[in-house]
């Protein structure tokens, strides 16, 4: 455990201290803050235009549901970009590096060794989650009135949560890939076809019938945060997600204990 | 404390090393010479428990690097022959990161960094990034951490490469100094290295062991005092 905490606080301190991760989260929030510009953008036109219709409507329109939601899908959708970056180079750069050699002459367990690469990934991504977080309080801050708070923030938690779920399981998909090869570049691009797939499940899911669709929709990393950014603890969801982390979580093991059998 | 029996590394068809037997006795340097290629650094790795080997065994400490890695980890400090070292830390760290993974922690891990930050006089360069220092302390904090924990087993694997004349008198003085107290372990295809700091070599060439005997020993069989000796390894090494 220790062992697993010191090398996860190694790759908290190189993301840090390298220019990458400060690039990563500035883009990343920039392209968010461009999502939730437009999101703002469209729930004011909806507003206008049911004014038009029928103001009674109005009530069912708030933040939450026309803002919130579509932005946390975004991010799962974004992350897909993202996450292969962050975990990219865990354990390739090792490999390149030639610090792998360093790593497994040392007395640490290759399972240490996996899951201190993990957790460090899970911080980063949490960092990049974090940052989003201005969002919401920037409609928190700007949005209140008389009638109480803008946003369901229970609701807001749950989707949030969800991201982060889906955010782990993209990093243990990222760091499977980063297990594979010696080449950052190729690891990511990897990880990237990987997360993709997954996605294409999803809206594969849309256009097809009966049985396949709930396949696809199960089998979609992204379908299933949809019940979380609605404010819905699903407990299927979490199974998956909780599921395909520790699956590629072993695979990455497998690879890196297979070094011991080469 | 060092054995091995028999070792051999295949990959595919191409033998690394073959029935590689050869033992280090406790608290004694033995230098591991032969040119480039000839398998030294191969046999390192399988030493350290990096790589399996395809056959044969090795024993370090009394524990089969197979069956016991962790035992063997425990006891063995190693510098590969590209120092494993992060470039985006800095050298202090580093020491404190590979300090933890060898089980170190508070003030223990604290007095072991000065006492190796002294040893290798990285004193000037603690702070900086691993990055911005030059080859020759790249390898000394590669050398650094393998002296980490004080290990029995010392596994050096060209230890004094790019580092500069006087760099290179300091690091195998450091290496004389501890005989007696570890089991040493030095790679090099430099005989004068050898000379400078072993007693005993063993001399490998294409993978295989053709020479395992004292310095002197070795001179003698060959007609020829310590003077000759480059001329000796030159002739072994080149059939």
């Amino acid at each position: 455990m220790r062992n697993t905490l010191a090398i996860a606080g190694k790759e908290i301190r190189i993301y840090f201290t390298t220019a990458t991760s400060y690039v990563v989260l500035g883009s990343f929030a920039l392209i968010i803050a461009f999502f939730f510009q437009a999101l703002i953008g469209d729930f004011q036109r909806t507003i206008a235009q049911t004014l038009q219709m029928d103001a009674s409507w109005l009530e069912q329109l708030n933040l939450t549901d026309y803002v919130m939601y579509p932005l946390i899908m975004n991010i799962g959708v974004i992350l897909i970009f993202f996450t292969p970056i962050i975990t990219m180079r865990l354990l390739a750069d090792e490999k390149r590096g030639k610090t792998l050699e360093l790593l497994m002459t040392a007395p640490v367990r290759p399972v240490e060794i996996v899951l201190g690469k993990y957790l460090g990934g899970l911080a980063m991504m949490l960092a990049m989650l974090g940052v989003t977080l201005l969002f919401p309080l920037v409609v928190q801050l700007l949005g209140a009135s008389e009638t109480g708070s803008p946003l369901d923030w229970r609701s807001v938690g749950v989707g949030y949560f969800g991201a982060a779920l889906l955010g782990a399981a993209f990093v243990a998909i990222g760091l499977f890939t980063s297990s594979l090869t010696d080449n950052p570049v190729i690891a990511a691009l990897l990880g990237f076809l990987i997360l993709l797939m997954f996605y294409i499940a999803g809206s594969g899911a849309a256009g097809s019938e009966s049985i396949w669709k709930s396949l696809l929709e199960f089998l979609s990393l992204s379908s299933n945060l949809t019940s979380f950014a609605r404010g819905v603890l699903r407990t299927p969801s979490l199974v998956y997600y909780l599921s395909i982390s520790v699956f590629a979580l072993f695979l990455t093991y497998r690879v890196v204990e297979a070094q011991r059998w080469r | 404390m060092i054995k091995t029996v028999g070792l051999t590394k295949t990959y595919g068809d191409l033998d690394a090393i073959r029935d590689v037997s050869f033992e280090v006795e406790k608290g004694k340097i033995v230098g591991f010479l032969g040119p480039n290629g000839a398998g030294k650094s191969t046999t390192m790795k399988i030493l350290t428990g990096f790589l399996p080997a395809t056959r044969g065994t090795a024993t370090v400490a009394g524990f089969d690097v197979f069956d016991d890695p962790m035992e063997v980890k425990r006891r063995v400090g190693y510098l590969p022959e590209t120092p494993p070292v992060y470039p985006d830390l800095t050298v202090h760290e580093y020491l404190r990161f590979v300090g933890k993974l060898k089980g170190l922690r508070g003030d223990k891990l604290k007095s072991d960094i000065e006492r190796v930050v002294n040893k290798l006089a990285l004193a000037d360069v603690v702070d900086r990034l691993i990055r911005n220092i030059s080859k020759g302390y790249q390898q000394r904090t590669g050398f650094a951490q393998a002296l980490l924990g004080n290990p029995d087993v010392l596994i050096l694997d060209e230890p004094t490469v790019g580092m500069d004349p006087r760099q290179i008198g300091e690091v195998r003085g450091i290496i004389k100094e501890l005989a007696g107290d570890h089991t040493v372990l030095l790679s090099t295809h430099i005989l004068s290295e050898v000379v400078a700091t072993c007693e005993r070599v063993v001399i490998i060439n294409k993978g295989k062991i053709i020479a395992d005997d004292s310095l002197d020993a070795l001179a003698n069989k060959h007609g020829g005092g310590r003077d000759q000796l480059e001329k000796i390894f030159l002739n072994l090494t080149e059939a």
